[in-house]
């Protein structure tokens, strides 16, 4: 019995399995499929590269809506056009025809296309695995040639002004077109692709000002609020509350309300600061690159510096009163008592703070998408907004997880700096003891 | 029926889609998906569909204003295969687009077996829903770029750009005016459709019939630096940079300018007294010309059935409607824009809603906007001319930078 009870080492092991696994599942997965996704060109704007392939295959929803179509538009269309032209466009739609007849041979493939064939005539949804077909490379190439070397035929025939409705034959020929999958495989090529963006770089530099910037004056204004709010004094409460708010507000409505106090026109913010003198028009703050990132820093600062102040106020909690006794009795004055008690004993949860604050600021998304939408001309567009735009906007799936797997390898960079810091600091000490 | 217009398939296929019919006797329910609409018209429109189709229910849901967003909240849903919505509108430059990541369910079937006549319908945007061959929408309305003055200010309507920028100096500040002129030069597609007019009146031209990238030529330069020198000049508002439609119009109701550049609803919207400070002081007229004469973004919205609808057949039985004589007379009634379906036009009640529809003149040239490139690629095309031309109008670079940058840039995306 004894033997097989585990040991202590092993029992543990057990215990923190289960959050092993979740951390594996919910952190690690998805950089993972990130960055397998960035390996391919997957963009869903163009049907063949809708998803991941790493084999060559056949679209049979698109070759089924193609082909009957394409069937009839060359049928009316010879009877239209010059009899010349007519036997041209009978002999593009024998070459199909027979390719088609070549595929069907395959028992499989005239089995899947009937499947298809019926749910599309139902106008029902074509399932995932009905909607591939898995086709050698040979076939699929032959295929294709095929229907190349028919574009090629009728896009002559509709350069010369020989046919009636070149769309509607031209188009179901690229339609189908669209139905052959090669694999999308492509490697590294937008990493290095990206490496060499100007654009990237520009959005890394906006978004590296942005978080610098921003964490300096949050670390500063926080320490002070929170050394202020520790101090004893009539209505502490209700300041410690109040400080609250500003981190209270969902960012996406806090960003409106800058917004609204930004505008050039109606901004209560830019008129004032247009008034003091401090800038030239009501509008710079909204239209020039320097009052843009200097509206989307101060919005940052304003929202963020009370969870600085949260943090470190809790650190200072921790500082024990008697060592200020102490100082105060070997005659310390406060500043010597700040800068030689307070700060060393913050050391950690300044640290801390900070590593938050920046991965926070790094990752930057939607108070710019609302202050700026990342204008004027990208002045303020920072990497978390490229990848959205890259991905959502465009559709690009594979260049936007490259940018997304860039984002993530800049964090980790940073917090792995912090962590060598923090590390000698505070896990040195534990391990230590 | 169906058997003709389905070419090689099987008689089977009648028996299966009656009793698919049958199926379907109890109320259905529809979700439609638009841009926010602060004319209503909407609502009166899904109104007056429940009514004439008692077994079928529609849900009205609105999506941003911006028309980026409401684009990128699509992809969103439609890539994740949702059946949450069943019919949307979608603007003129997505068909290609939405066709292409397989979005949208082809109508062709529908249009063949319902035999509608897609003559009576403006040609422009009946085939800005065609892809490939196929149909993918249907389209609601139709707007294009018009100037929009008021009668108490402007004496004489400026025929060219340079008239514009000296009818905009002179009346600025008079009649409580605080600008001359009003656009949309926001980094979005407002800026492109303002673009394309600048760029179109001098001559010049973005992709050509063959989609070939011709935009380097020296009408764009020219028309993009008149498009400059209108955006930096002292008459419109210092931060026109971020002016959507939303922005000039107000400023527009408020009594802040003399003239602006915005599509046709502007027309119902300032006649409007709950909302307007400038009721019966407005007037319209085409866009000033350039040297190539006068040149309008041919824009508009059209409506698609979502691809994994579960009611692909009632989805279509409203988009006709929508889209048809009852639908596009509500919307140019209450909603003031401008009806793709040609017999619209001899309506009497149409007619009397907006001066526009009862012109000839509009007509006939709203058949002539000038249409943006159709491109399942258009996002990004787009989004190179948003870029480049924020960055002339900030100052960042010349016209001449500018266009050689788009030009760059567009054909590496085409190639």
């Amino acid at each position: 019995m004894a033997k097989k009870r585990l040991s202590e080492k092993q029992a543990g092991y057990l215990m923190v399995f289960p959050a092993l696994l979740i951390i594996l599942v919910i952190a690690i997965w998805p950089v993972v499929r990130s960055f397998w996704i960035s390996l391919y060109d997957v963009r869903l704007n163009d049907p063949t590269k809708s998803q991941i392939h790493s084999s060559y295959g056949i679209d049979l929803e698109r070759y089924a809506n193609g082909f009957p179509l394409l069937k009839s538009n060359i049928t009316k269309e010879s009877q239209e056009v010059e009899p010349p032209v007519a036997k041209t466009l009978d002999a593009v739609m024998q070459s199909i025809q027979s390719a088609d007849q070549e595929l069907r041979q395959d028992q499989k493939f005239a089995d899947q296309y009937k499947q298809v064939d019926d749910l599309l005539f139902d106008y029902k949804p074509v399932p995932e695995d009905l909607k591939f077909f898995d086709a050698d490379k040979q076939k699929a190439e032959k295929l294709k040639q095929t229907l190349q070397d028919a574009d090629k035929q009728l896009l002559d025939l509709a350069n010369n002004k020989q046919l009636k409705h070149p769309d509607d034959v031209l188009g179901v020929v690229r339609g189908m077109e669209g139905s052959i999958i090669e694999p999308n495989f492509v490697g590294l090529a937008y990493y290095k692709q990206f490496l060499s963006d100007s654009r990237m770089w520009s959005s890394l530099g906006n978004t590296a000002l942005f978080t610098v910037v921003s964490v300096v004056f949050e670390l500063v204004l926080g320490l002070w609020i929170a050394v202020l709010i520790n101090k004893q004094f009539v209505g502490r409460g209700l300041v410690r509350a109040a400080v609250l708010i500003p981190w209270a507000i969902p960012t996406v409505i806090s960003a409106l309300m800058w917004k609204f106090m930004y505008d050039g026109q109606n901004g209560i913010l830019s008129h004032l600061m247009w008034q003091v003198g401090l800038i030239s028009d009501p509008a710079v703050l909204l239209t020039t690159k320097a009052g843009a990132m200097f509206s989307t820093i101060f919005a940052d600062v304003w929202k963020t510096t009370p969870f600085m102040a949260l943090l470190l106020f809790a650190g200072l909690q921790t500082v024990p009163e008697s060592l200020y006794e102490a100082a105060e009795v070997d005659g310390a004055t406060k500043a010597q008592q700040f800068w030689r008690i307070t700060l060393p004993m913050l050391k950690s949860s300044i640290m801390v703070a900070l590593l938050f604050r920046t991965l926070d600021a790094f990752r930057v998304f939607d108070l710019i998408y609302v202050l700026t939408g990342g204008g004027p001309a990208n002045s303020t567009e920072t990497i978390s907004i490229y990848a959205y735009k890259t991905m959502f906007a465009q559709m690009e799936f594979g260049a936007g997880s490259a940018l997304s797997v860039l984002v993530f390898l800049c964090v980790a960079l940073i917090s792995m700096g912090y962590i060598k810091i923090l590390g000698a600091d505070l896990l040195g000490d534990n391990s230590g003891k | 029926m169906m058997a003709v217009t389905m070419v090689g398939c099987s008689s089977t296929k009648e028996s299966d889609k009656s009793t698919t019919d049958t199926a379907t006797k109890e109320k259905v329910k529809l979700v439609f998906a638009r841009g926010k609409d602060s004319t209503g018209a909407s609502t009166k429109l899904v109104d007056a569909f429940k009514k004439s189709h008692p077994d079928i229910d529609v849900e009205l849901r609105e999506m941003p204003s911006d028309s980026n967003q409401s684009h990128d909240q699509y992809v969103t849903m439609f890539s994740a295969k949702s059946a949450e919505i069943d019919v949307f509108d979608l603007d003129v430059i997505w068909p290609a687009e939405f066709a292409q990541a397989g979005y949208l369910l082809p109508l062709d079937r529908f249009i063949q077996q319902d035999s509608i006549k897609t003559d009576d319908y403006i040609k422009g945007a009946y085939t800005a829903g065609s892809f490939n061959g196929q149909q993918w929408t249907m389209p609601k309305f139709i707007d294009t770029g018009l100037l929009f003055y008021r009668t108490d200010l402007v004496k004489e309507v400026p025929k060219t750009w340079d008239d514009l920028i000296k009818v905009a100096k002179a009346t600025k500040g008079q009649g409580g005016t605080q600008f001359g002129y009003l656009m949309q030069a926001k980094q979005y597609e407002g800026i492109v459709c303002n673009f394309v007019e600048f760029a179109a009146s001098y001559g010049g031209k973005i992709v050509d019939d063959k989609g070939q990238v011709v935009i380097n030529n020296p009408g764009t330069i020219k028309g993009l630096s008149k498009m400059i020198e209108v955006a930096k000049s002292d008459f419109v508002p210092s931060n026109i940079t971020t002016f959507t439609e939303q922005e000039s119009h107000t400023a527009f109701l408020e009594g802040q300018a003399p003239m602006i550049r915005n599509w046709p609803y502007q027309y119902a919207m300032a006649q409007d007294p709950k909302q307007s400070k400038i009721v019966d002081k407005i007037g319209v007229a085409p866009l000033p010309a350039g040297d190539a004469g006068s040149a309008a973004t041919l824009g508009g919205w059209l409506a698609g059935i979502n691809k994994n609808s579960k009611h692909p057949k009632e989805a279509w039985e409203f988009l006709k409607f929508m889209t048809g004589k009852e639908g596009q007379k509500i919307t140019a009634i209450d909603g003031g824009s401008a009806p793709t379906y040609l017999p619209e036009y001899d309506d009497a009640d149409v007619q009397k809603a907006s001066p526009l529809f009862a012109n000839k003149d509009f007509v006939n040239g709203i058949s002539k906007a000038v249409p943006r490139p159709t491109s399942p690629q258009y996002s990004k095309i787009s989004e190179v001319i948003q870029i480049e031309v924020s960055k002339a109008i900030a100052g960042q670079e010349t016209a001449e930078q500018a266009v050689q940058a788009m030009e760059t840039k567009m054909k590496e995306i085409v190639k």
